[in-house]
């Protein structure tokens, strides 16, 4: 591999087994315990059923699923083909991003700055889906 | 020692052998023939149903040995209709969790561990050698057969950065665990649930009802479908903003992001299959979206509906999406997703 994977520095590292792979274990009987758990409450209060399905009777308020809740509000204020395009867009612009942004960083600003782009992203995403959500 | 070492050692080994198998048969006897008359004695079974019973208490081994149907009172042939896999499979009043698959699971268990432990025991007084763990003696069996010890510990002696211990690097293995949850409790309500408007609705009301533990195995569905959604953003979030994606894990990054459309369609069309009200109209309008591409929109909303309306094909087609064609493709890009991570190493960030 190129000199792009070479490491020339020192590294703290732990053997994946059996370190790491005990610390993994306990992250899966961790998660396991807490499915076990979600079980026990759905035996005591189920997911449960809405009304059964209807084609001539469309409900008053039809919602998608939660993570799509955010795009469905932003539908509602931008024209139809434009509000597609908008997350078409997006995601191909996202699954190409190594190629728009490639370049090796020396500093820890670019991070950063990812970070606040990130954050302020989520808190509006978050801020869409509950406005979806309640409307 | 106990043993008289004047005895011929193949002798030692047969009294042994045979003294194991007659504690171990005689203890089942008395227990079995004590636990004749305690037919109540299992918890929670109050199904009033005699005839079933018999075949709770103990088995077939109680039931040959001392018992026949002539001898028990309680005994009768079970009425033709009554299917007995239905006393603890799945049940109508009583949903206990205490079945007999559990008490023979339990006592099995644990009269196989005290059989094992005497085994154990009598080889280390013969052989005069402490024990070789079972694990050290599997990987020596496999490992004459298949030589997999060399290339098995440069596997596992990979060394793991220290900087990749935050909790942070843990979402991916999250998203990876929920998936396997969710592709186990899939196949459990695949078991039960049928694909087609008029059964679909009423098959998972029979999951949530009938089935011993359904509504259980559903909520743990439910919830780790959207949990797996929630980690999977979570953890492409961690990816772009430590520029992990950079050169040369371009690749890796594409795969990732196709593995959250995977996730989303998985959502999506699993979303429709209980045919309710929320789930029919909420499928008609994220294809109405999906009408609303320029160019191929058309295209996509008849391929997704199978036709112009939401309808029997549609669910069928979803079902087929949801239960064999993205369980394929997210295998098939989850496999690609971890081999490139194990040849390029984690990021190891600045």
């Amino acid at each position: 591999m190129s000199e792009l994977t070479t490491h020339e520095h020192e590294e703290e590292t732990i053997p994946f087994y059996p370190d790491h792979f005990k610390t993994e274990l306990k992250v899966v009987i961790g998660l396991t315990i807490l499915a076990v758990f979600i079980g026990v409450i759905g035996l005591i209060a189920p997911v449960g059923l809405g009304e059964p399905a209807d084609p001539m009777n469309t409900p008053m308020h039809v919602k998608p699923e939660w993570y799509f809740l955010a795009l469905y509000q932003v539908l509602k204020f931008v024209p139809k083909t434009l509000g597609v395009l908008i997350p078409i867009v997006g995601v191909t612009v996202l699954i190409f991003w190594p190629f728009i942004d490639p370049k090796q960083e020396t500093t820890r600003k670019p991070t950063i700055i990812r970070f606040i782009v990130v954050a302020i992203a989520v808190i509006v995403a978050i801020a869409m889906t509950i406005w979806g959500e309640m409307s | 020692m106990h043993f008289n070492s004047r005895l011929p050692r193949k002798l030692k080994h047969s009294i042994l052998l045979l003294g194991m198998i007659a504690i171990v048969s005689i203890s089942i006897l008395v227990v079995e023939a004590t636990n004749v008359q305690a037919g109540t004695a299992s918890s929670g079974e109050k199904t009033g149903d005699q005839s079933l019973r018999v075949a709770e208490m103990g088995g077939v081994l109680k039931g040959s040995l001392l018992m026949t149907i002539e001898n028990n009172p309680n005994a009768a042939i079970p009425p033709p209709k009554k299917d007995p896999c239905l006393h603890c499979h799945i049940t109508g009043e009583n949903k206990g969790l205490w079945t007999p698959l559990a008490r023979w699971s339990l006592f099995g268990s644990m009269g196989l561990i005290f059989v094992f432990g005497m085994f154990r025991t009598a080889s280390v007084i013969i052989n005069r050698t402490p024990w070789k763990p079972l694990t050290a003696r599997t990987t020596e069996w496999v490992d004459e057969r298949y030589n997999i010890s060399e290339p098995l510990s440069k596997v596992l002696s990979k060394p793991v950065p220290k900087t990749a211990l935050r909790w942070w690097y843990c979402l991916g293995g999250i998203t990876a665990f929920l998936f396997v949850v969710l592709a186990i409790t899939g196949i459990l309500l695949a078991f039960y649930y049928k694909p087609t408007p008029e059964a679909a609705y009423a098959s998972i009301q029979y999951i949530e009802t009938q089935v011993r533990f359904g509504s259980g195995i559903r909520a743990i569905h439910h919830w780790a479908a959207n949990g797996m959604v929630v980690m999977c953003i979570a953890h492409m979030l961690r990816v772009f903003i430590m520029g992990a994606y950079k050169p040369p894990r371009e690749l890796n990054w594409m795969s990732g992001m196709l593995l959250l459309i995977l996730t989303l369609v998985f959502g999506f069309t699993g979303y429709l299959l209980p045919w309710d009200q929320r789930a029919f109209w909420a499928t008609t309008v994220g294809s109405e979206i999906a009408g609303g591409i320029p160019v191929i929109g058309n295209l996509a909303l008849v391929f997704l509906r199978v036709g112009w309306d939401v309808s029997a094909e549609t669910l069928s087609r979803f079902y087929a999406m949801h239960i064999i064609a993205m369980p394929i493709f997210t295998i098939a890009f989850m496999v690609a997703h971890f081999l490139m991570i194990r040849r390029q190493g984690i990021y190891r960030p600045l």
